[in-house]
């Protein structure tokens, strides 16, 4: 050996620690590899690549609804109101300012002209300046050729397989007979103008006036779009101060201002809250990957027991342990970050690709930091939240263990700091998931449900271990030993039940709130709701209406109630747009509402507070007020509120509340106005036919027919194909739910492999042991049968009950419907949970099977 | 005149006791030691297995914290010193060869060997690591990881990274266990070696009574008390 000089070396120059060497440090300890740390990215990438795809396909969305505002809304700015059309002065007003296209939609039907077919319509009578932005693209003749033809209208295909009819024929509608000269391939503004529940008809004003159905009352909404001259409405801040001045000088015209910045504030708050709803969804994939997150990184310190033992002989202090593996964590969490942003940020664009065409904007794709920033936020909170717990346990490591074995790893609680911290952690996520939210309330919901799924879940993982080391062992030796398993120390059971357990629990709440809006919409409705709706029944006709119902179906129950559309424009005194009631309430102040007066208390009321006014009642006017509705926006008995009905302001004083029952699908109204209030207003009807019972469809179409012939002017909607077609549409929606649910379980399949992984060295070995004691392959086999589906079944037991609740609380509290239970989505979460255990666990148990004793001993 | 001062001893155990707690209740490890060692002495602690002698190791190392008795180790209390104050000791004035080596297996010699002198903050951590490295003569397995090192050669890379702080007291736990006679060999001649260089305390725990003739004194240990304090014949 050489001589060493070590006696000459210059004192060591102590700096103390610096946080980049820290980091070198960090990585070359990283040097082992991945291994074990492949499930924690999973689950990381998983659930930030779910909020980031939400994230990104809402701002897409958002940006193509933004970017196209002009041709959604057909104009810079657009004032709609129902009833009433323009006066003189308001259209002056409206040519003063830039050009101006004017627009009547309502719903009506359409017929063949010998009666015998009909289909509602929604039409939209249009003037020769629409659009003023964007085209209609047709199929036949130009758009604008159709419009000026005499009596020619333009329709949607589905109407001619509808009625049976082509292009060229003459169809009626109200009391004029129309051509159809082309049909409807594109409507530039369509989002702006809703449909809802017929096929759309274009056709000129002119033609509109000839179907003599623009009569007072009548439920038709006119439409102004203004395009304003560059100067005035280039910017945004220019339209903004725009709608300003409107509002001011057409104050009491009841006019509902939209401007091309958000051409449908209904759409995007849809938009908002579905992201909400799916991010929430992503977040809870998130957290229960965080299981798998917190159990991958106490695995991977046991094994980095001795090198953090050897750290801390050679001088490294706790804090230094804590730091290093802090940033070899961090560093893990921010590749599973950056890999579920790549998903994220590409999936909608494959998204757009396949089912753009189905979404009614067309959707932009543009990356937003915002959407980058919360989704990677999200991930790295949720990865710190669940990973600081076992680091703390790893910083008080003894380095003592390099020279005396320690049997079980000790379950030690990390330092308070560090607990402070986790607590830090949460309450930022808990603050972070609130600030973000668009409704704090559901926020609240959601965040309780999962904190209680957490801890009964882990709390549950206790109890069955515990118990499981308790119970007096059975003859039966596999379920013995199945037992046995599951109370051993470091087994599998509390990773099982908690992960298992939390995506189960999602899966059955999400069932179940379909379950009830399936059933409210499609089961219970049926029987007492009426058949049909009638809308623009003519005051002096409904006797003669009731009689040709009588004739055709006796024993018809039809009811009427006057109809009219206005809009709250003031409420004790203060302007409707300065109240912010919960998201719930917000719809009653959104737009305009059906109203109606009654001398008497109307079906499907009772009266909670106060008192209805007499028959004969001729004082000031009174209102009555749904209850809910009322305490949300803090109304009480005697307040003044003030609806815009054609144009012209009412105010009337609250004299009692009422509590409505919305699903009965009666004619039901937010405000019943005492009669004297709107008798004079020129109005129509809206009658409810509710067939008798065993009603056959021929009947119920003789029905439709007879009443098509009689009264032009009413449009039929039957209940049932108003309600399939919101059905349909929950359907397509509660898809996108579904997957996005299915999600959490995914995570919790992830979190499920990860335990199981972790457990197979020690599963190889049991079943060598046994094998050198004499088991056969089929007694092991039985065995981990026997532990899985007993762990998997109390999991998927407890999350039925825990689903269930959330899913009670969901469908009664936010919803409002009745909750409905469903047995088939227990079994079916049950099943889903046993396969998964089975699937995860066989893989194991295969390994283990074929496990050789001799060799598996050597090795050990 | 004044008497000439007397240097701290680097070791002043004073009636140490460690209990450990066991399922079959409290075991008395070490039944009150009392010891001094004086600086740059070389020390053997022998016994047989269970005498305790590497309890006492540990709580030389402050790796273990007596249950009684005071503990003077490089002029500090180790009774007053926290966790991370200990560790920081062990980084500044005690470096331990352990009988299994525990290198860092995903880090190469040169990392291991720089590991302590990084946690201290020296600027110069790989340079000196390679000075030490190639002391013990292993300049040409600079990069190589412990899995790729023999026993013997890990053990030298170990004794390199005891020794990268400068350490005032070395501490061995059966330096030679696992490796073969020869190796053993060269391992001790050059732990005696760089021990002599920089002027070090030694002490070392071992079953090995050739081993512990080399050092200076002999402790003899038996059920957790010292039964014998020999001082060698020819000083190593």
């Amino acid at each position: 050996m050489t001589a060493t000089d070590l006696a000459t070396t210059a004192p060591v120059a102590r700096t103390g620690l610096r946080l980049p060497r820290l980091f070198g440090i960090a990585l070359r300890e990283l040097r082992a590899g991945l291994n074990g740390f492949y499930i924690f990215m999973a689950c990381v990438a998983l659930g930030v690549a779910v909020i980031a795809t939400v994230s990104t396909l809402s701002d897409a969305l958002r940006a193509g609804f933004e970017r196209q505002g002009e041709m959604i809304l057909g104009g810079d700015v657009t004032f709609s109101r129902m009833h009433a059309r323009a006066t003189d002065a308001e259209r002056n007003w409206f040519q003063a300012r830039g050009r101006v296209s004017e627009t009547a939609t309502m719903r009506t039907m359409a017929r063949t002209l010998d009666g015998n077919e009909q289909a509602l319509i929604e039409i939209k009578g249009v003037d020769a300046a629409y659009p003023l932005a964007g085209t209609v693209d047709v199929e036949g003749m130009p758009f604008a050729d159709a419009m000026t033809s005499d009596g020619g209208v333009v329709v949607t295909p589905v109407l001619l397989n509808q009625l049976g009819v082509k292009v060229g024929d003459k169809i009626r509608i109200g009391d004029a007979e129309a051509t159809i000269r082309a049909t409807l391939i594109n409507e530039p503004d369509a989002v702006a103008d809703r449909l809802t529940y017929g096929p759309r008809v274009f056709a000129s004003l002119a033609t509109l006036d000839k179907t003599g159905l623009v009569q007072p009352g009548t439920l038709i909404r006119w439409r102004y779009a203004l395009k304003l001259p560059p100067e005035v409405g280039a910017g945004r801040d220019d339209l903004a101060a725009f709608r300003t001045t409107a509002k001011s000088q057409l104050e009491t015209s009841g006019f509902i201002i939209a401007d091309r910045r958000d051409p449908s504030p209904q759409v995007t708050r849809t938009l908002d809250r579905l992201r909400q709803f799916l991010t929430f969804l992503g977040l809870a994939a998130l957290l229960v990957g965080g299981v798998g997150i917190a159990s991958a990184v106490a695995t991977f310190i046991d094994r980095r027991r001795n090198v953090i033992a050897t750290m801390k002989t050679v001088g490294a202090t706790s804090r230094t342990v804590l730091l290093i593996f802090l940033i070899q964590v961090l560093a893990i969490s921010l590749i599973g970050v950056v890999v579920g942003l790549a998903i994220g940020l590409s999936a909608p664009r494959f998204l757009i690709a396949f089912y753009g065409d189905a979404l009614p904007i067309k959707a932009e794709l543009a990356y937003s930091l915002g959407s980058i920033v919360t989704s990677a936020t999200y991930g790295l909170l949720v990865a710190l939240l669940f990973t600081l717990w076992p680091l703390g346990r790893a910083e008080l490591i003894k380095p003592s263990v390099l020279f005396r074995d320690e049997i079980a790893p000790e379950r030690v609680w990390p330092r308070r700091g560090i607990i402070a911290l986790t607590a830090v952690i949460a309450a930022a996520l808990l603050g972070f998931v609130l600030m973000m939210a668009e409704s704090m309330r559901i926020a609240l919901y959601f965040c309780g449900a999962l904190i209680l799924v957490f801890l009964v879940f882990t709390a549950l993982g206790s109890v069955v271990t515990w118990g499981a080391r308790r119970i007096a062992r059975p003859k039966w030796p596999e379920l013995a030993l199945a037992i046995g398993n599951i109370g051993a120390p470091g087994g599998l059971t509390r990773s099982v039940v908690v992960s298992l357990g939390a995506g189960l629990s999602l899966l059955v709440a999400v069932a179940l709130a379909d379950a009830s809006l399936v059933q409210e919409l499609t089961g219970r409705l049926p029987q007492k709701a009426p058949s049909y709706f009638l809308l623009d029944v003519p005051k002096n006709e409904a006797d003669d209406l009731a009689k040709i119902v009588e004739r055709e179906a006796p024993g018809t129950h039809l009811v009427n109630a006057p109809m009219l559309r206005g809009r709250l424009v003031e409420l004790k005194g203060r302007k409707a747009e300065e109240f912010k009631p919960p998201p719930e309430a917000q719809w009653v102040l959104n737009g305009d509402r059906g109203l109606t007066y009654s001398d008497t208390l109307p079906e499907g009321s009772t009266l909670v507070e106060g008192d209805w006014w007499p028959a004969d009642y001729s004082g000031e006017p009174l209102v009555s007020f749904e209850r809910d509705l009322a305490h949300h926006l803090g109304l009480k008995i005697g307040d003044q509120v003030t609806v815009n009905v054609l144009g012209r302001n009412l105010t009337a004083r609250i004299a009692n509340l009422r509590e409505v029952k919305w699903e009965s699908l009666t004619l039901n109204f937010v405000l019943v106005f005492s009669s004297n209030a709107l008798k004079s207003a020129p109005h129509k009807l809206l009658a409810t036919v509710s067939l008798p019972e065993g009603t056959s469809l021929d009947t119920e179409a003789r029905i439709g027919r007879a009443v098509g012939k009689a009264f032009p002017s009413v449009t039929v909607i039957r209940v049932k194909d108003a309600l399939n077609a919101a059905t349909e549409i929950l359907t397509k929606v509660m898809v996108a739910v579904r997957v996005a649910g299915a999600v959490t379980l995914i995570a919790g399949a992830l979190v499920l492999a990860g335990a199981l992984a972790t457990a197979q060295r020690r599963r190889i070995l049991e079943a060598v042991v046994l094998k050198v004691l004499g088991a056969t392959r089929r007694r092991i086999l039985m065995t981990h049968f026997i532990e899985y589906t007993l762990l998997a079944t109390v999991a998927a037991l407890f999350a039925a009950v825990l689903g269930a609740l959330a899913a009670w609380v969901g469908v009664t509290e936010v919803m409002k419907i009745p909750f409905t239970f469903s047995v088939e989505a227990v079994l079916r979460a049950l099943a889903l949970a046993i396969g998964l255990v089975l699937l995860f666990g066989s893989l194991g148990t295969w390994a283990a099977l074929r496990a050789k004793p001799a060799a598996t001993l050597r090795s050990e | 005149m004044e008497p000439p001062q007397v240097p701290e001893p680097i070791i002043r155990l004073t009636d140490v006791r460690l209990n450990l707690e066991s399922r079959a209740g409290v075991v008395e490890i070490l039944k009150g030691i009392s010891l001094e060692v004086p600086r740059g002495q070389s020390v053997a602690i022998v016994g047989p297995s269970g005498s305790g002698k590497t309890s006492l190791l540990m709580i030389l190392a402050g790796l273990e914290r007596a249950t009684s008795g005071d503990v003077h180790v490089a002029g500090r209390d180790f009774n007053a010193l926290d966790e991370d104050q200990m560790a920081l000791a062990r980084g500044e004035d005690i470096g331990i060869v352990f009988q299994s080596f525990h290198l860092i297996p995903t880090m190469t010699a040169l990392e291991n060997v720089a590991l302590p002198l990084e946690f201290a903050g020296a600027g110069d951590a790989r340079e000196r690591a390679r000075t030490l490295l190639s002391d013990v003569s292993l300049a040409p397995r600079l990069d190589h990881f412990p899995a790729q090192l023999s026993g013997g050669e890990q053990q030298r890379v170990a004794l390199a990274r005891a020794l990268a702080p400068q350490p005032k007291l070395l501490l061995a736990d059966e330096p030679t266990g696992n490796l073969d006679g020869r190796t053993g060999r060269q391992v001790v001649d050059l732990l005696f070696g760089m021990k002599r260089k920089s002027g070090a305390t030694l002490v070392l725990v071992t079953h090995d009574e050739r081993l512990a003739r080399e050092c200076e004194r002999t402790i003899r240990m038996a059920d957790g008390q010292i039964v014998a304090d020999e001082q060698a014949v020819v000083a190593a």
